[in-house]
This record gives C-alpha cells, structure tokens and sequence, in this order.
C-alpha cells in the first residue's frame, strides 16, 4: 500500500533522515516510534508530500508521490501534530471545506459530511466555532478532516497527545475501529498505546530506521534474559544453597525483605529453560513455601529502550 | 479550487479584515468625494480614483498580509498543501479571492456616480475605463502582497515589505527618469482620462503573472528545504 525507499531528507550538512526504506501493506495499523527529533514526523511529513525528500521516493498505491502529486494525495488522509485547524470556521464549515478540497462529489458531499460529523462524535458541536473547543474536540475535528474523503490511508501525527484519559480511550477505540477498513500509520510516544493499537511498530532513531516488527516479536528478540521472580516465606533460609539443589539456576538474587517475612528473589536460569516447574515441585519439598511467582516479562519500552541504545552504539 | 476561493473570501468577512478595508477605503472615497469633486462643483467621477489609488497602497496590505504567512504559522498550510490541489490553484485561489473583495469596493463606488448622475452628466466611459485601470493597479499590488506573505511567516512583517514596496515604486522616478515606466501607480493615471493603454495595460498583467509565478516558486521551493 505504501512504499518508501531509500528517503533521505537533509536540512544543510545535517541529516534528518537517512536512506529509511519500508513497506506498509494494505489495512496494517502502523506504530512510528522514536525518541523526540527522531525524524517521526519528517517521515510523516514526506508519505503526504507535505515536503520533498532530498532522495528516494515514495508511492502510496503504486502512485509516486513525487511524480503525480494530485492523485497520490487523495488516498492519504492526514492529521498533522498539533491539530492545525482554521479557527474562524465552525465545526461543520471546516468539515465540509475539507471535503471539498479533497474533491468529494457535491451530491453526496452534504450526507458523507453528517456521517462523518457523527462517527466522530462532534454532532453536537458541529455549529460551534472550532477556537471555542476544548482540545479534545479539535482533535476530533481534525480526525474528522483527515477521514474525510473515505482516503484509503490515514496518517495520525500523535493523535493522543493533550487529551484525558477517557478521550484517550475513546480516540484508540476510534483508531482500532478505522483500522478494519484503512491502512493507518500514527506516531507516539506512548509505547503501551502503540503495543495496544498497532499490528506492527517501525522504530527510528537519529533518522536511521532501527527495526520494523510486530510488537511481540520485537519484545522476543530482546526477551533473552530468562528470570523468574518469586516471594516466599523461607523460615529455615533455604534459599541460600538452593543453587546447588537445581543445576539449571544461574543466579539467585535478594531483591526485597517484606514485613510479613516473606522475601523476593530473582532467580535467573541457564539458557532457555523454563524455571518454574521445576522451582514449584522443589521448593514443596524443601518446605517454602511460594506466595507469588511470575516469569519476568520484557515490554515493548525495554525492547525500545535496547533498540534505541543498540542504534546509538552503532 | 473554487473551496479554496470560497473559504478565503468568507474569512475575510468572517473576521473584521474585510469590513475594515471596506469601511476605510469608502470613508477616504467620501472624502476625496468631497474634495476632488463636489469641492470642484464637477461631474469627473473619476477624479476621486486618482487620490483612491494612493490609498490603495496603504491598505492593499490589511489583505494581503495574512494569505500564506497565517497559514504557515498556524500550520493549516499542512492541510493545504497535502490536498490534492496543485500550488498554482492554491495560489491563484487566494489571489481571485482578493481580488474579489476589490471588485466589490469598486462596486460600492457606483453610489457616487449615481449622487453625480441625479445633479449632471459624469462619462459612464471614462468612468469604467477608470475602475478597470483602477482594478488592474489593484491585482498588481496585491499579487506583490501574497509574494511579501508566501516569504515569512510573520504577518506584520509581510505588511510591512508590501507598504515599503509600493512606495518605493511610488517614489522612484524622482529619483531617475529612468524608472519613469516602472511606477505602477503612475501607469493608473492615464486610465484617469480615458484612455487604455496597451503598454500600461500589459505591464499590470505582466507584473501581477511574474508575482504569483514567484510566490508558486517560493512555495514550491520551501517543499524541498522546509
């Protein structure tokens, strides 16, 4: 559906993408991560033909973006970061003025408006100047504005940012629901969102492309420390030589000394192998006794976190 | 590109903007009304677009200033110009836009020429070969003005290179005779006696073609370096 290569855009000597290359199949929701000034928004800004990239091109549909502008631009509906919005109209006005610069055939432009007015939830502020909304709301008109025209593509530049938390969860119900029937690529700095949200994430770093993966699979690659926590209550202090009890522990680590008595330790494992089998039978035998065991989990934010470093180290 | 005419025309009124420049351009006509022609005890219409021309240059800028410097500055230009609208539309839209605004104070002037017709007999001719001169003086500055705005993001700013522009055109040739021939509003006074010259004429058009075909270059160029 879309297809970026080799963009690189530079401003003077400094680099602001280089030589990023992916591909986005039709009806995949797309999470753009990376930390501020990473060229998430500059990638956004070239996929619209908002700006030029000083190499590479880009083609939405099989359309180059550089070569036939007019036809590529139809197929993108975008919500640029900070909800630009024309103050001075109402909510209805700009909807509509949208929808006709988008082309929307005029006898069908009035009810495709309403409908839109209305799946986003802006029915009843639809006569109210867009300067006397609240940010959410004007986030929703800008949404609005970006799906009007039924575009095959969305593209949402931090579409969460300043809202409350039951907006959030509205606009990412919002999102999923959209993701049925568009292609959608959104950028944000919430990785617990994106791994919500997105079928797969596209990290970039310094304007280099780090990885491009689903959410699990990036969380996998990183996972390879194979730990188990586990708070026991241990009057005997067995814990100290369990170690040599079961050959496949590597380490066993004191992380707290709770108050009830009971004690949580970090047992990390050789290779692959699944600990916690093992440490439930055994530890029964030896008389502690297991009040909490969970397998240590690593999240999109560490596999993000290890990219990020990794790709600055390179 | 007839969205974007509309839009543009209707944010004129939907803000003071364009009943101020109404209001101030029909106060100074009223005046020069007075002045140039009641004061005179005449029927030459036309006189008061001789003094109206210079504050054309004055006020000119109230609309010209905003069209691309507010909209880069609010970033809606990111809405525009990911339409599937080509930049010369866009250009040209916010140009007839404006100009619109000046066909319809030119149209308000005609409440003069109807004072004038009840006492004696003002030339019709003379008068609309004024108003088309007048028009065409009119395109030239604000095709200068939409380029003074396509360069900044600063509204003041854009004014500001706009009024000094026009004076500077205004006041050149008592500088040099050479530049006789480049003083728009030097030009409009021939339109004054009736008469339409093709040199005048061609020049308006020319001046008012290379100012959009310069701000569609500035545009386009700020695609690849913004």
């Amino acid at each position: 559906m879309i297809e970026v290569k080799n963009i690189t855009k530079k401003y003077g000597s400094f680099v602001a993408l280089d030589n990023v290359s992916f591909k986005i199949e039709k009806g995949e929701i797309i999470g753009l991560l990376g930390p501020n000034g990473a060229g998430k928004s500059t990638t956004m800004n070239i996929i619209t033909g908002y700006i030029e990239p000083t190499e590479g091109e880009v083609t939405v549909d099989g359309i180059n973006m550089l070569k036939r502008p007019k036809k590529a631009k139809r197929e993108i509906g975008y919500m640029p970061e900070g909800v630009p919005l024309y103050y001075d109209l109402t909510v209805k006005e700009f909807v509509n003025y949208m929808a006709e610069l988008k082309k929307v055939n005029k006898k069908e432009r009035k009810q495709k408006v309403a409908n839109i007015i209305e799946s986003t939830g802006l029915k009843e502020v639809q006569n109210k100047l867009i300067r006397n909304l609240s940010r959410g709301y004007k986030q929703r008109v800008s949404m609005a504005g970006a799906l009007v025209g039924e575009p095959q593509i969305l593209i949402l530049d931090e579409p969460t940012v300043g809202l409350d938390p039951k907006q959030i969860t509205e606009i990412r119900s919002l999102i999923k629901k959209l993701g049925k029937n568009h292609t959608v690529i959104l950028s944000s700095h919430i990785l617990s969102e994106v791994s919500q949200i997105c079928d797969k994430v596209i990290i970039i770093n310094k304007g280099k492309l780090i990885a491009i993966d689903t959410p699990n699979n990036l969380e996998d690659k990183v996972a390879n420390d194979n730990s188990v926590y586990v708070t026991v209550e241990d009057p005997e202090n067995k814990m100290e030589n369990i170690k040599e009890k079961i050959p496949e522990i590597k380490e066993v680590k004191l992380i707290l000394e709770n108050e009830d008595k009971t004690k949580q330790y970090s047992i990390k494992g050789e290779g692959n192998v699944d600990l916690r089998k093992i440490i439930f039978e055994l530890f029964a035998k030896e008389g502690i006794t297991i009040f909490e065991m969970k397998k240590a989990d690593t999240t999109l934010e560490d596999a993000f976190m290890q990219l990020i470093e990794e790709g600055g180290e390179k | 590109m007839l969205a974007v005419i509309k839009k543009e025309f209707k944010t004129y009124f939907l803000s003071p903007i364009g009943y101020i420049f109404i209001g101030l351009f029909l106060v100074m006509f009223s005046i020069f009304f007075y002045t140039d022609v009641v004061a005179f005890s005449t029927t030459n219409f036309e006189h008061i677009f001789y003094s109206g021309a210079t504050v054309l240059t004055f006020i000119v800028p109230i609309l010209t200033m905003r069209t691309f410097a507010e909209e880069r500055k609010n970033g809606t230009e990111q809405l525009l110009m990911t339409s599937p609208l080509s930049l010369t539309k866009i250009v040209l839209a916010k140009f007839i836009a404006a100009t619109l605004v000046i066909v319809i104070t030119e149209l308000c002037t005609f409440m003069y020429f109807a004072i004038l017709s009840y006492y004696g007999m003002p030339d019709i001719s003379i008068a609309l070969v004024t108003m088309l001169g007048f028009l065409l003086l009119a395109m030239s500055y604000i095709s200068f003005g939409i380029l003074a705005s396509s360069i900044t993001e600063n509204q003041i700013i854009a004014g500001v290179i706009t009024i000094g522009f026009f004076i500077l055109t205004w006041f050149l040739p008592n500088f040099s005779e050479i530049f006789t021939n480049f003083s728009l509003i030097n030009m409009f006074s021939k339109f004054v006696y009736g008469q339409i010259d093709i040199a005048d004429t061609v020049t308006y058009v020319a001046f008012t073609v290379l100012c959009l075909l310069l701000t569609i270059i500035v545009l386009q160029r700020r695609k690849s370096v913004r």
